[in-house]
Formats: structure tokens, C-alpha cells, sequence
């Protein structure tokens, strides 16, 4: 064999080697979802697969009003990437096609938000919430993270790639900026919104602490909370299969999304990482 | 232009669907909530009690709502208070009594009464629950949940090892013997684990009539020093090193970790709460045991410390809430309301009269264990600070500090003097801190 | 950030860029930097639970955080936690992303394979390998008893073992996001040059110094700073459902401790601190690794 066959195996060996390993976890957790409660619990543990999966995903859904939840999270995760988009697509345009005071700010806000976390302020905003009686509702889970400034950097980066020409011809035709913007260049960013929808979707779908201290109800509740609350139990064991079989419920969507949108994903951020 | 209208609709719609709709109260009824922290089985008894209270009492829409653990429903509670949203009644645990009564939040239960002008007999109420909640000699809290630690053994075990089945160990002393034996029968590797180590230690001090605090345990007074260091404390921790050294104690962890392996044989005693009771007996493929805590020889005696929650009502109520509040209070008060909430959660009930009851029923002699932690606790002295439990406006941070002196004590780290003085120093401090600003 | 718009290309619309921005702009003033500012007011004072008493306190909050050994401890953990999830996992995804730049066939496959586990969420992440390291039964301390000998042990009550757990689970759970970015920006590097550098005989290590890892500075920094982030705030998920801060406070990091103390000890104060020292931390983070970055960027060229 050429060293050039040896590199090539060499390389496809590790790389299958680095998918298992990488999988594993999630290999693992799938297989623990289709056990029944006893036998999660066998030693030496069992990596043979049950036949109870659909019997622990029916009763994960339950126990933990899954539908409820994933109909409260689907709204934050859509609601809030939809959100920011528009935000980040306006401002973005604003910085970039204007020439007008307080522009210079940008880098200073970029570099504000990107230090001030959510956690960094979370006890003023939770009292903020509670005083504008936004506890346990949508407003509360949302408007927190409207506040960021990725998405108009993402925005602004490929917003500097369109050629002049474009604005300049539109201004010819008698476009003003807003059509311009509307018809033209929002259309043209198809690929960065994609990109940003998939990067906000899985964050808000993946807050935990947050909706954990500002919702009281179970009909206000987001899937990561009813993860916890499927191992929160008092006395006895953790009901493993259970546990697993919510848990590899509550990652399809994300996962779908990323899946759905990973071409774009992948553009969007090669578009980020070219400078 | 189209665009920003757009825009301008579409943030509408969204603050629009984000206000949290009013549900509309039917006309005539009084609304009272109620936030809990009741969750599984024992959330479902609260929600039949609930039920048949709204039942029996068709002018009263009474709504609760589990609003997560006893930590995240007291925070909850105090955001809401300070937004002017706080429930009409709130289920806030043992250790956040001190916070609850500095709070200037509530009405004290036992004024409720004379507001609504009704009299109500408060002694019909279990002495050791009401001394425990008691301010100033009054309710200031409703009992409504309450468990106290007793000891589980596997009696399948003990027979195994030859030692009495019957025969739990009474004494720490009897304990270590009885342990000794236990792992020379090779039946298990650890003989004891607790639940709850913070608590276990603050049981010590109650059932020897030992304060635990200045100022008679924190009920005279704010609390502005810790007394837990004393020879007495060290004595404590000191024979759990020990034990744990010779492989009789292994530690559990907080809570209810140790329950597993209790469960599944792997321990042979347990000194765990009493709303365990259910799930342990469920859970055991084995006879179950149960006995009083261990008591050290040569100590007085005091009593076995209480547990669990008690019921707030925030002031401010209007009359009319105030009477529902007060129809649900003496709801809870039935027998047969008391005894319900017994039978489906294993917390004591908290009338004397359901006491009785369950006696002449003949609930006790169906599963003796019931009658363990009854005992012990009706049995002990009710008359001073020291045996009804100390009370603390830092009382979680100080079961943390509980919690790391006993880990580090009997994992050797540190000696068990040093364990409890460094406990003390940091709870001292708090302790101070609060006194001043709650003053 | 350089002034690239010379002239205005819409002129007469001088008010339409402040409206554009507005948006945001008020979002980020209301609901970041006011409540970081009453967080930076908060720490100076000490309150009760129900805020019925506030006295002011001066600095104290920040002295007996500092002299306090459940605070050093805290930060510690939190150190070696995010220096774990940043040098460990940027090592491992570099290389797995080097691998994948490789031109073999399937190379779409692969990146798919091991893109995914950027869509798992820090708690399903947590709860996956808290049931790998479950006591008595899980399966990762079982199958090292088994290859090394030894007895079974739960590796979650020792303190040292649980960090260590929950560093590789939260490295785990950034290595699909780690990988992506580092192969775009291994892409970006111009074949010239590292042909170039292959014909002068410079061998894999070297090529490897002198040209990807300075011509990566930008995403290594990026990703630093992403993964400092992560490590720092958003692993509080991981950590409530692994071990609460425990055994004994030895996962207890900086963010955990924050919530405990704000929200199960109810003190506003102490918590409010920790929030801004947080911030400082990051803040003074964020400013080296960006000097940093400049000045490897200009090696570069």
C-alpha cells in the first residue's frame, strides 16, 4: 500500500474511533431508555437493548406534561431567535449604510453584553421581572435575552461583503433605504439567518437557570426543567430508563433543527471565520 | 414603511400573548391561592384535599399550586411579596420559620381567629408540632406537615448476624457493638448511614436536652451564637469519625441519598426521616425495623426534634379572604381531613384528635413501625428550648456548614474539635449579621 | 472595528439609522446594563431576605467573600473546571478538526457525526453522564474496575473524581461547537502556504507552529473566549442536575455558589458581589486573550 492508503486508513480509523467515542454517551443513554427500572439497575450494567422504550417515553411524556413543555419551549426558542434576528438585521443595517453619531459605540455595547452574562445580573433582572409582574409568563422568559449583540455582528460582517454597487443601483432605481434593506439585502442574508436561527434556537432551548427561578407553574415550565423534574425524586432510585427515554425526547428538536439547517450553519460561520 | 407596521404588529402580538391572561373568577367566590412545595404523591393528597375542601365549601375557589422545592417556593414567595403578588397562604419549611417571622410579611395564625371573630382551641393541636412553630407562646404558622428522624434496621440482617431482630440499638454505645458484630458476619461492608447528617446532628442535641444555640435555642431571642461546639458537639461528631474509621458508619451524603443502599442491603441501619417510612418498607425486600434515635448513656434526656412545614398567610388579606383562609385552616383540623393526610404522606397529623383515631382504628398495630416516631416523639419532654429544636434566621447556611464539619470530620480531614470550631466560627458570624439587621 | 462607509449612500434619512438601532439599543440599556448596575449598587449593602432593612456595608461583601475559604474554594474549582473545558477541549477539538481537514472521502459524514452534540442542551449533557457515572451501576466505573483492578467506587462522592466528571462531561458537551469552527478556520488557511512550507522540508510539527496555529489565533481566540463563557455561566445546568455543588463543595463553582447564595440563602448582597467579581474576572479575561489575539494576529503576517 501507498503511504498515501496507509495516511487514508490511518485517518479514517481515528476518525471512526473519535465518532464512537464521541457518541458513546448518547449510544448509551438511547440503549438505557429502552431497559425497564430493574434492569437499569443490573450489575455488571446492560448494554443489550430493551424493548421498553416506548412504554418509559409514554411515561416521561406524563409525568412531566412534555407537551406542554415543548409547546412553552418551542414558543421561547422560535419567539426569541425570531426576535433577535429582526433586532440584529435592523441594527446591523443602521451601522453599516449610515453614517450618524454614536456609531462608534457598537464595539463598546459588543464587548458590554458579551461581559454581562445573564448570571452577572440575574438578581436585579429577576426583581426587575417581579416588578413589572412578568413572573411565571412569556415576557419574562424572553425579553431578558433579547439583549445581545451577536446577531449584529454576524450581520454587519456580511452586510460589509455586499458590494456598493448594489445600494448605489438601488438608489438609482428611486429605492429608498427600507426597500432596499426589505427587498434586497434581507433576502441576501438568507444563509447568516439561518445561521443565527440555529445558534438562538438551541440556546434558548437549552436555558436552565433562568426558567428555573422565573417560572412557578408546571404549565410554564421549559423542557430542560422537566429533565429535572423527572430525576427529582424524593426517596427512592432515579428511574434511569425514564429519565433517558425524556431526555432523548427533549434533544430531538434542537438536534432536528440543527440537522435541518447545518449547511447553512456551517456557511454562516466559515463566513465569520474568513477575515 | 410597511416594514416597521409589521414590526411594531409583531411586537404587539408577542407582549400581547406574553401578559399571563387573568384567569376570570366566577362571580360570588372568594379566591385564596396557595403555594406549596408538595411535590409528587404528597402533591396529589394536597390536591384531594384541596378538592374536597372547594367541594365543601361552594362560596371558596381555594387554587394551589406547587411552586417547586421549599428553597425556590420561599424565594418566589419573597419576590412576589416585594411586587405585591404574593399567594394568600404559603407552605414555607422548618428552617425558614426565623426568616418567615422577621419577615413583616404575615399575619400570625393565631390571630386569625379574633380577626374573623371566631375562637379557635389551640390546644387541640400535638404539643412538641406547636411548641416547635411557637412565638412569643403563639402560633404564628399553621403545622400542617410535620416528620421527625428515627432509626430503620433490617431485621432479615440482624437475625443473620446474630443479634436480636427485635432489638434495635438503643444507645451509640450498644450501636457500635451490635455493628461490630454486623460486619464480623461478613453480611455487609458499612453497618450505619444517615440521611440528613445536619439534622442527625441537631437530633443529638434535642434528644439529650443540649442547646444547640444562644438565647434558649433562638426562641427568647435572635440567636447570635452557636453552642454546637461544645463537648458535647464534639463528643457527637468525635464517636462518628470513629465509627466511620472502624467501617460501622459510612456517609451518605445530604437528604436521602443513603436510602438506596439501605434499601438494597448494602447498610444495615439507617437514621433517616419518618416521611421515609412508606417508601423504605415499599422499597425493602427485607423486614424492616424501627426504633428511637440512639441516645449517648449519661445524658439527660430531651426529645427528638420536628421536621417539615408549616402554613403562612400574608397580611393585607380583606376580610372575606381572611374568613376562606381561616374555613380552610379549620378544614385542615378535621380528624378525618388530619388522618387522610397521614395515611397518604406519612407526615404526622397535627390534631390530637386524629391521633386518637388512628389509634382506636387500630392503624398503629397494623405496621408497628407507624408507632416508632409517635412515640418517640409524644414519649420525650415538650418543657424546654433545648428539646424543642433550635431556630435560626441563617439556618440553611448553617446546616451547610453542619454538613462540611461532618464530612470533613469523619472523612479525617480535619479533627472533629476543629470540624465543629471551624462550623461555629462561620455560623457565629452570620448569626451576628442577622441579629444586627433584623434587630 | 474601522469607518468603512464614506459617504452616505441614502442620504435624507437622517433619522431612520437611530430608529433602526433604538430597538436594541433600549433592550440592552433596560434589561443589561440597569440591572448590572443595580447589581454593582446591591453589593455594597446588606440586606434581609424580604428587603424589609438595607444597611449599606461599604466593601464588606467583597472582604468576607475573599477571606472566605468556601469562596477561595469556589473560585478554585472554577479555575481548574474552565481551564479543563477551555485547554483540554480546544486541544481535542483541534485535533479532531485537523483529522477532519483531511481530504478522504465521507469527510461530510464525519463532520455530521460529530457536529451533533453542539444541539445538547448542559443538562441533557449533565444528565447523560450523570447516569455513566450513576453509583453502584454506572458504566464507566465499571468498565475502568474492570481494566484496571480495583474495587468499584462511586466517583462521584470524591471530590477531586466529580470535578474531574463534570470538566470532561461539560468539554463533551462544547467539542461539537469547538470542531466546527476550528475546521472553518483550518479551511481558511491557504493551501499555498502550507505547500509552500512542505517543499521547503519543514516537517508536520513545524508546519504546524509556524503557520496553522498563528494563522488560527482569531478562532482560537474566539473560542477561548466562547468557551470561558460557557465554562464560567453556562454550565449552571450541568452542575444542579451532576451534583449540586457537591461532594462537599468540590463542583461548587462560581456560578452555582452565586445561585445558592442568592436564591436558597437569600443574600442579596453576597451575591450581588460575586456577580461583579465575576465580571471582573471576565472583563480582565476577555481584554488579554483579545491583546493576545492582535498581537499573534500581526505575528502572522
Amino acid at each position: 500500500m501507498t503511504p498515501r492508503l496507509w495516511k487514508a486508513g490511518a485517518t479514517h480509523a481515528a476518525l471512526i474511533t473519535l465518532v464512537l467515542l464521541i457518541t458513546f454517551p448518547v449510544v448509551y443513554a438511547v440503549i438505557v431508555s429502552t431497559l425497564s427500572f430493574q434492569q437499569a439497575y443490573v450489575y455488571p450494567p446492560r448494554l443489550v437493548p430493551g424493548t421498553e422504550l416506548w412504554h418509559n417515553i409514554v411515561e416521561a411524556w406524563d409525568r412531566v406534561h412534555m407537551g406542554r413543555l415543548f409547546f412553552v419551549t418551542s414558543v421561547i426558542s422560535v419567539g426569541t431567535a425570531v426576535v433577535k434576528i429582526i433586532l440584529s438585521l435592523m441594527a446591523a443595517f443602521a451601522y453599516t449604510h449610515f453614517r450618524f453619531r454614536g456609531r462608534a459605540l457598537l464595539f463598546p455595547m459588543t464587548m458590554v453584553t458579551q461581559m454581562l452574562p445573564l448570571p452577572v445580573r440575574i438578581l436585579p433582572t429577576y426583581e426587575m421581572m417581579a416588578s413589572f409582574h412578568w413572573i411565571n409568563s412569556y415576557s419574562a422568559l424572553m425579553f431578558p435575552f433579547f439583549a445581545s449583540t451577536t446577531g449584529i455582528l454576524l450581520f454587519r460582517q456580511f452586510f460589509l461583503t455586499v458590494p456598493r454597487d448594489m445600494s448605489d443601483a438601488a438608489r438609482m432605481d428611486g429605492a429608498g433605504p427600507l426597500r432596499y434593506f426589505l427587498d434586497i439585502l434581507v433576502p441576501l442574508s438568507r444563509t447568516n439567518i439561518a445561521a443565527l436561527f440555529v445558534i438562538e434556537f438551541i440556546y434558548m432551548w437549552s436555558q436552565y437557570l433562568w426558567p428555573l427561578i422565573v417560572t412557578n407553574t408546571e404549565d410554564m415550565r421549559v423542557v430542560q426543567i422537566g429533565i429535572k423534574m423527572l430525576i427529582a425524586t424524593d426517596q427512592i432510585s432515579p428511574a434511569w430508563n425514564v429519565i433517558m427515554a425524556g431526555t432523548i425526547i427533549a434533544m430531538l428538536p434542537p438536534l432536528v433543527v440543527l440537522m435541518v439547517f447545518r449547511k447553512s450553519f456551517a456557511e454562516g460561520i466559515a463566513m465569520q471565520t474568513a477575515k | 414603511m410597511k416594514f416597521k407596521n409589521w414590526l411594531l404588529a409583531g411586537l404587539a402580538l408577542a407582549l400581547g400573548v406574553c401578559m399571563v391572561p387573568q384567569a376570570a373568577v366566577a362571580a360570588g367566590k372568594v379566591e385564596i391561592t396557595w403555594w406549596h412545595a408538595m411535590s409528587g404523591s404528597n402533591g396529589k393528597v394536597v390536591d384531594a384535599i384541596v378538592k374536597d375542601f372547594n367541594a365543601a365549601h361552594p362560596d371558596i375557589e381555594l387554587k394551589a399550586l406547587y411552586t417547586g422545592s421549599y428553597e425556590e417556593t420561599l424565594t418566589k414567595y419573597i419576590a412576589a411579596y416585594r411586587s405585591h403578588t404574593a399567594p394568600t397562604i404559603v407552605q414555607s419549611y422548618e428552617v425558614g420559620t426565623q426568616t418567615m417571622l422577621s419577615s413583616g410579611a404575615v399575619t400570625p395564625v393565631y390571630q386569625i381567629p379574633g380577626m374573623v371573630g371566631e375562637t379557635w382551641d389551640w390546644a387541640q393541636y400535638v404539643i412538641p408540632i406547636t411548641h416547635y412553630y411557637e412565638s412569643g407562646g403563639n402560633l404564628w404558622s399553621l403545622p400542617f406537615n410535620s416528620s421527625s428522624e428515627i432509626l430503620y434496621y433490617n431485621k432479615d440482617l440482624f437475625a443473620k448476624a446474630g443479634l436480636d431482630p427485635n432489638r434495635p440499638p438503643q444507645t451509640w454505645e450498644e450501636l457500635e457493638a451490635d455493628g461490630k458484630k454486623l460486619l464480623a458476619s461478613g453480611a455487609v461492608k458499612h453497618v450505619l448511614s444517615f440521611g440528613w447528617p445536619d439534622w442527625t446532628f441537631e437530633q443529638m442535641f434535642a434528644v439529650h436536652n443540649q442547646l444547640f444555640a444562644n438565647h434558649d435555642n433562638g426562641r427568647s431571642g435572635l440567636a447570635t451564637k452557636v453552642l454546637f461546639n461544645s463537648d458535647f458537639g464534639v463528643k457527637v461528631i468525635d464517636t462518628w469519625a470513629r465509627l466511620a474509621k472502624q467501617n460501622i458508619f459510612i456517609y451518605g451524603g445530604p437528604e436521602y441519598s443513603a436510602n438506596a443502599a439501605f434499601q438494597s442491603g448494602q447498610i444495615a441501619i439507617l437514621i433517616q426521616s419518618t416521611s421515609s417510612l412508606a417508601g423504605i418498607e415499599k422499597g425493602s425486600p427485607f423486614k424492616v425495623g424501627t426504633g428511637f434515635l440512639p441516645r449517648f448513656e449519661g445524658y439527660p434526656r430531651g426529645n427528638s426534634v420536628i421536621g417539615g412545614a408549616s402554613l403562612w398567610v400574608t397580611k393585607g388579606q380583606s376580610k372575606a379572604q381572611l374568613r376562606a383562609v381561616w374555613e380552610f385552616f379549620k378544614y385542615l383540623a378535621q380528624p378525618k381531613v388530619a388522618v387522610e393526610w397521614h395515611k397518604g404522606t406519612g407526615y404526622f397529623p397535627s390534631v390530637n384528635s386524629a391521633v386518637q383515631d388512628l389509634l382506636g382504628e387500630g392503624w398503629f398495630s397494623k405496621d408497628q413501625n407507624y408507632l416508632t416516631a409517635f412515640l418517640q416523639i409524644l414519649s420525650g419532654r415538650r418543657d424546654t428550648a433545648a428539646a424543642t429544636g433550635v431556630r435560626m434566621g441563617p439556618f440553611v447556611q448553617v446546616r451547610e456548614f453542619e454538613r462540611t464539619a461532618i464530612e470533613k470530620a469523619v472523612a479525617g480531614q480535619l479533627s472533629p474539635k476543629a470540624a465543629v470550631d471551624e462550623a461555629a466560627r462561620k455560623a457565629d458570624q452570620l448569626l451576628a449579621d442577622f441579629a444586627k439587621l433584623n434587630r | 472595528m474601522a469607518n468603512v462607509v464614506e459617504e452616505e449612500r441614502f442620504p435624507g434619512h437622517p433619522l431612520l439609522p437611530y430608529l433602526l438601532i433604538l430597538p436594541s439599543v433600549a433592550v440592552i440599556v433596560l434589561f443589561l446594563v440597569v440591572p448590572f448596575l443595580q447589581s454593582v449598587q446591591e453589593s455594597f449593602y446588606a440586606s434581609t431576605a424580604f428587603g424589609t432593612n438595607t444597611v449599606f456595608v461599604g466593601l464588606r461583601n467583597y472582604a468576607r467573600l475573599f477571606e472566605s475559604a468556601d469562596f477561595r474554594n469556589s473560585a478554585l474549582a472554577t479555575l481548574m473546571f474552565a481551564g479543563f473545558v477551555m485547554v483540554i477541549g480546544l486541544s481535542f477539538s483541534l485535533a479532531v478538526a485537523h483529522l477532519l481537514n483531511q481530504k478522504i472521502r465521507g469527510q461530510g459524514l464525519y463532520q455530521i457525526a460529530l457536529i451533533w452534540t453542539y444541539a445538547l442542551s448542559p443538562a441533557v449533557a449533565g444528565v447523560i453522564w450523570a447516569l455513566m457515572f450513576a453509583p453502584a451501576t454506572g458504566i464507566v466505573p465499571f468498565v475502568v474496575a474492570k481494566l484496571f483492578g480495583g474495587g468499584l467506587i462511586n466517583w462521584m462522592m470524591n471530590g477531586s473524581l466529580a470535578l474531574f466528571v463534570v470538566s470532561a462531561a461539560a468539554t463533551w458537551n462544547m467539542l461539537g461547537y469547538n470542531i466546527v469552527f476550528f475546521l472553518a478556520g483550518l479551511q481558511n488557511i491557504p493551501e499555498e502556504f502550507i505547500d509552500a512550507a512542505r517543499v521547503d522540508g519543514a516537517g508536520p510539527w513545524r508546519i504546524f507552529w509556524d503557520i496553522t496555529f498563528p494563522m488560527l489565533s482569531p478562532t482560537t481566540t474566539f473560542l477561548l473566549f466562547v468557551n470561558m463563557i460557557y465554562a464560567f455561566f453556562q454550565v449552571f445546568g450541568l452542575i444542579d442536575i451532576m451534583t449540586h455543588g457537591g461532594p462537599g463543595d468540590a463542583t461548587n463553582v462560581l456560578i452555582y455558589k452565586l445561585y445558592r447564595d442568592a436564591f436558597l440563602y437569600l443574600d442579596t448582597g453576597a451575591a450581588s458581589a460575586e456577580s461583579c467579581i465575576v465580571f471582573v474576572v471576565i472583563s480582565v479575561a476577555a481584554v488579554i486573550q483579545l491583546n493576545f489575539a492582535t498581537r499573534k494576529a500581526i505575528y502572522a503576517r
